[in-house]
């Protein structure tokens, strides 16, 4: 039994130490508007927020432990049946499921819900102890850019879409987009909120652009023979690719203003406050502040090429170039710290 | 080719690399022997450009490393202590990336890249993201990607810890290739046995200042001796619990 004590308390601490980092939410240019400015509109927002947080939440605890190290300990056959019954509850989430499975019982939470809500957790448990390796083949297939750049590019992009960022910005542009198709008539000024909002789902991405590269990475920078605008350029083109295709159902030149004011404005804290990301996880942008300054620009950018001239996206294109410039000196110098 | 005056650097008060002067030859294959915080890797970073010297001068091929840093980065190879890989990229495509960044023509690269992968036995996991291999996968990566580029001075920052028999022949042999064709390498190892077999030059570091600069012929004894009686005496440490009866 004590051997088994010792197993879970190892989980809970692995556990909380991984829960912890879906505090990067705090700092997320979506999660603060969202929450500043949208409380009384945010329903449909707040749902999906809380199933693409809870799917990689609903992991099996037991997996923290690799596998290999989980077999080699001396555990009876006992110890092992008892930690297989017991340590998912080392998971906050399975309580919740619990506790609505008592409201539910009680009426105070309808059956499909509940059975939605659990449902979705016991799939991500499920395949989560599933003795399959995360293939990360999928991503062979993003498509090769044209220049010298390619392979930056693409690793780039690969590295966006492994933040729940992209998938929340999906989510919401593939909702405008079911809008559209199904004939539900909307007040064109909806399609600039919708834009701004899919901008500003993937735009903490733009403050913390190497957060994803890791120590080898940065490294590997500082070798290439590359100017360090190039880096930022290569940063940026895969940012672009991202957010384009999501905003094209909605308002595109809105968008690629917002997400070049983003640019603009994301290169400081990117390139002098670098803060290493985690993947699955959302972006953790450089605080409340910046993050409110941020969504306000973008908003502006996005309203103006909407409202007046679509000529507005040539001062955010001049914008981003000067920034471009401007921090790539700092990454050719003696960046990424 | 390579040649480092008075190089420093320190870390708040703590001293890494102390005075350091050092001269290689073209041509030469320099081993740069010390125990695990000496200074060894720091010394590479400031010869590679990824860390700037607090004092001191280095000159690559005669260019001022830290002035002409872009200069030294298209004709130097580095095979760096972390390797510098990305997670996202494959081994074939890291290879396809150093090839596109140092101007090489597509052709070229890719005629380059095949034979690297073979040469290393890298062909089976060449769709294989450097988040996914093995260590030994991982540095004969950074290994192809140091040589691709054909650079003049080779950087190799351990480069035969954590590497099979065979690859670590094979890289033994393409390393004594490449100094044949004047090709200067600069490499830090713990591996004694190798060094001994290719070193030109062997240069020893203790607490960040130089304790022995010398072709292998000039040492006075063994290298594995020599390196033990100038730089670090083995501990020995009887751990009497060790197949003692369990209480």
């Amino acid at each position: 039994m004590a051997r088994v004590a010792a197993v879970l308390k190892a989980l809970a601490q692995a556990w909380r130490r991984d829960s912890g980092s879906f505090q990067s939410t705090v700092g997320n240019n979506f999660f603060l508007v969202t929450a500043l400015l949208l409380q009384n509109a945010g329903t449909f927002i707040y749902l999906l927020i809380g199933v693409v947080l809870l799917f990689p939440l609903s992991t099996d605890p037991l997996r923290k432990i690799p596998a290999s190290r989980l077999s080699f300990w001396p555990l009876t056959d006992h110890d092992r049946r008892l930690l297989r019954l017991v340590s998912p509850w080392v998971n906050p989430v399975s309580w919740l499921v619990l506790g609505a499975a008592v409201w539910a019982a009680r009426g105070k939470v309808t059956l499909g819900l509940w059975a939605a809500f659990s449902g979705l957790f016991v799939l991500a448990f499920v395949l989560s102890d599933l003795p399959i390796s995360p293939s990360r083949s999928i991503w062979l297939h993003v498509p090769p850019f044209p220049g010298r750049w390619n392979q930056l590019i693409r690793k780039n992009l690969r590295e966006i879409l492994t933040t729940l960022d992209f998938y929340c910005a999906l989510l919401l542009s593939l909702s405008a987009l079911a809008w559209r198709i199904f004939g539900v008539s909307l007040p064109s000024e909806a399609f600039l909120a919708l834009t701004i909002l899919v901008v500003l789902a993937v735009s903490s991405y733009s403050q913390c652009l190497f957060g994803l590269d890791g120590a080898g990475g940065l490294a590997r920078y500082r070798l290439l023979p590359l100017h360090g605008w190039e880096i930022l350029i290569a940063k940026d083109i895969a940012l672009l690719a991202a957010i384009i295709p999501l905003t094209l159902p909605l308002a595109p030149l809105a968008g690629i203003a917002a997400a070049l004011a983003a640019l603009a404005l994301g290169h400081q804290p990117s390139v002098e406050r670098m803060r290493p990301q985690r993947r699955w996880r959302f972006s953790t942008g450089a605080g409340l502040v910046t993050g409110l300054l941020h969504a306000g620009i973008m908003a502006m950018a996005a309203s103006t090429v909407y409202f007046t001239s679509a000529w507005i996206v040539l001062i955010c294109a001049a914008a981003w170039l000067a920034s471009v410039w401007y921090y790539g000196r700092l990454v050719g110098s003696d960046a990424p710290k | 080719m390579i040649s480092c005056r008075n190089l420093t650097r320190r870390f708040g008060s703590f001293t890494a690399v102390d005075s350091l002067d050092l001269e290689v030859a073209e041509g030469a294959v320099c081993a740069f022997l010390g125990p695990n915080g000496a200074g060894k890797s720091t010394t590479v970073k400031m010869l590679t450009g990824l860390l700037p010297p607090t004092s001191g001068s280095v000159e690559v091929c005669g260019l001022d490393v830290v002035h002409h840093a872009l200069e030294v980065k298209r004709i130097i190879g580095v095979l760096p202590e972390d390797l510098g890989l990305f997670d996202d990229l494959t081994v074939e495509e890291h290879l396809l990336l150093t090839g596109s960044v140092y101007g090489i023509p597509k052709a070229e690269t890719k005629l380059r890249v095949a034979q690297l992968l073979h040469a290393l036995s890298l062909e089976h996991g060449r769709n294989t993201f450097a988040a996914a291999c093995s260590h030994g996968m991982r540095k004969k990566t950074a290994f192809a990607m140091a040589l691709l580029p054909n650079p003049r001075v080779l950087f190799l920052d351990e480069p035969f810890e954590a590497i099979d028999p065979v690859t670590s022949k094979i890289m033994r042999d393409l390393l004594a290739a490449v100094a044949r064709r004047r090709v200067t390498v600069f490499l830090t190892s713990h591996i004694l046995s190798v060094v001994e077999q290719i070193a030109t030059q062997v240069v020893m570091i203790r607490k960040g200042k130089i304790v022995w600069d010398s072709p292998p012929s000039g040492l006075p004894q063994a290298l594995e001796q020599h390196y033990f009686d100038l730089v670090e005496t083995p501990v020995v440490e009887e751990l009497s619990w060790l197949g003692s009866p369990r209480s």
